[in-house]
């Protein structure tokens, strides 16, 4: 039943989250393309560079917060107002139901993060390529870097593990962002009225707390580097060695609090349903 | 077998008492008239026995099951509104229901569709507020379900949409099912009805065998219930 809950999930999510994660893709090609142009070369471009450049990152900012609302709201709209009376009567489990959401919405939010993060980059290697061989001079932003300091050297890994960490980050990061908002839906189905605004609010309040936490926890790793790192060394250094503690703290915290949503979402799906 | 029995049923929300101790036997074969005034707990109870609400205490078996996926199995249900995504075609709803009910007949389906016309093509909310209630009867009587639950299949459509409705029901439920229908409109559904079942402010007020109650009493069940639940 779960690989039918599944097909159902995916082509009715698929309706607006595939022309969404097209239009990243057209946005992005669209974007790479003018700059391989020369367009951008003269000063003079500044005035319409600076608006389409806030106008990409607006459209991109939009596509991400439509995937989580949509997600957000998807899951409350489909199991607690009126569909949720075809969904709680069909022969299925409570965690058939919530598995068959909660594998849809990571992979959709994992997708969408994924590729907001390749057209950042294809954007930026586009903008290199072009200066590179147009042998532009931009040295407004002065970056002290030893001109032979390997990937590793400045990131701290070797490109195919950065880029593995970086996945390994994405996903666990889909699955805790998604879990939170279904823990919050969970936790406001709990409350006897307004139901819809507790879960606003409980989102809300998880979100503050998840992000002190992780704001705190991302602070250590830069406090032992400043406090390891001579003068000399601070600029070739501190990105590598917070990049090396960072990437598996994240990791570790990402998949605690996932961990943990699970637990909960879990304990409240098994507790029967109570429509209104 | 029983098909479904409720043991000691009682819901609270807060410290108001929707329903309180029901004690219940239905059998296979009947079609059951759940009666009662507004408030007196008919959706609540059918609400306990599709598994859409817990019970606070007590206990609901179809069939000897408890309430979970095999009980859903079982049950064909219509809810008092429309519960589906209006966004979707009529096929796609009838290809779900053939997906997650063994028992749903989809050819079944196609012929009641187009015997009242209605384009399986077409989204559903393009269809009128009465289509989409048709749509909906049409699929759940498409099954062949062990307990069928309707609750106030009647309301709210014209005088002919309801001949429609009966004649949808009586016609396409088998023999050994039992049907429970909730609904106010009693003098139009008490030629078809075995049994009723009068709730009262929560509590079973009658469960009887409609032609005892009518030879006891010398009166038709539309009377009855407008004595007993006289404001």
């Amino acid at each position: 039943m779960l690989k039918k809950l599944l097909k159902y999930e995916w082509k009715d999510t698929s309706r607006l989250l595939l022309p969404i994660n097209l239009a990243i893709i057209v946005l992005t090609i669209l974007g790479c393309s003018m700059l391989s142009t020369s367009i951008f070369d003269s000063e003079a471009s500044i005035f319409f560079a600076v608006p389409l450049l806030i106008l990409y990152i607006l459209s991109i900012l939009t596509f991400s917060s439509v995937t989580i609302i949509y997600i957000y709201v998807r899951f409350y709209k489909n199991l607690y107002t009126a569909e949720g009376y075809l969904m709680h009567t069909l022969p299925v489990t409570p965690m058939q139901l919530f598995h068959s959401k909660l594998i849809v919405g990571c992979s959709w939010f994992g997708l969408n993060s994924l590729l907001t993060t390749l057209s950042f980059m294809a954007l930026g290697f586009a903008a290199g390529f072009h200066q590179a061989s147009t042998n532009i001079n931009v040295d407004t932003i002065n970056i002290n870097l030893d001109p032979s300091a390997s990937f590793a050297d400045i990131f701290g890994y070797p490109l195919p593990t950065f880029l593995l960490w970086m996945l390994a980050l994405l996903i666990l990061s889909a699955f805790s962002s998604i879990l939170m908002e279904y823990v919050s839906i969970l936790l406001g189905q709990q409350m006897e009225r307004n139901k819809l605004a507790a879960s606003v609010a409980f989102y809300f309040g998880i979100y503050m707390v998840i992000q002190i936490i992780t704001s705190v926890a991302m602070m250590v790793p830069e406090f032992i580097t400043l406090s390891n790192t001579t003068d000399e060394e601070f600029t070739t250094n501190f990105l590598s060695e917070t990049l090396r503690m960072a990437f598996p703290m994240m990791s570790i915290i990402y998949l605690a609090v996932g961990i943990a949503f699970y637990i909960i979402c879990r304990v409240l799906m098994n507790r029967k349903v109570n429509l209104d | 077998m029983t098909l479904l029995e409720c043991k000691n049923l009682t819901k609270l929300y807060g410290k108001h008492t929707a329903l309180s101790d029901i004690c219940l036997q239905i059998d296979g074969g009947h079609i059951i008239g759940l009666l009662g005034p507004n408030g007196s707990g008919k959706t609540t109870l059918i609400k306990l026995i599709t598994g859409l609400l817990s019970p606070t205490s007590g206990t609901v078996y179809v069939k000897e099951e408890p309430i979970g996926p095999a009980s859903k199995s079982m049950i064909s249900y219509l809810p008092d509104h429309t519960y589906l995504n209006k966004n979707i075609r009529v096929q796609d709803i009838i290809d779900f229901f053939a997906d997650f009910y063994e028992d749903f007949d989809s050819l079944r389906a196609y012929d009641m569709m187009a015997k009242l016309q209605i384009n399986p093509r077409q989204k559903l909310k393009t269809l009128s507020k009465g289509t989409q209630e048709k749509v909906q009867l049409i699929l759940v009587m498409s099954r062949h379900a062990s307990l069928y639950i309707l609750d106030e299949p009647l309301a709210g459509v014209d005088p002919a949409a309801r001949d429609y409705i009966l004649d949808t029901i009586l016609s396409n439920y088998d023999e050994n099912a039992s049907i429970l229908i909730s609904t106010h409109l009693i003098s139009d559904i008490e030629n078809i009805l075995d049994e009723v079942i009068f709730l009262q402010d929560g509590m079973l007020h009658t469960h009887a065998l409609v032609d005892e109650l009518r030879e006891q009493d010398h009166k038709s069940i539309d009377t009855i219930f407008r004595e007993v639940f006289k404001c």
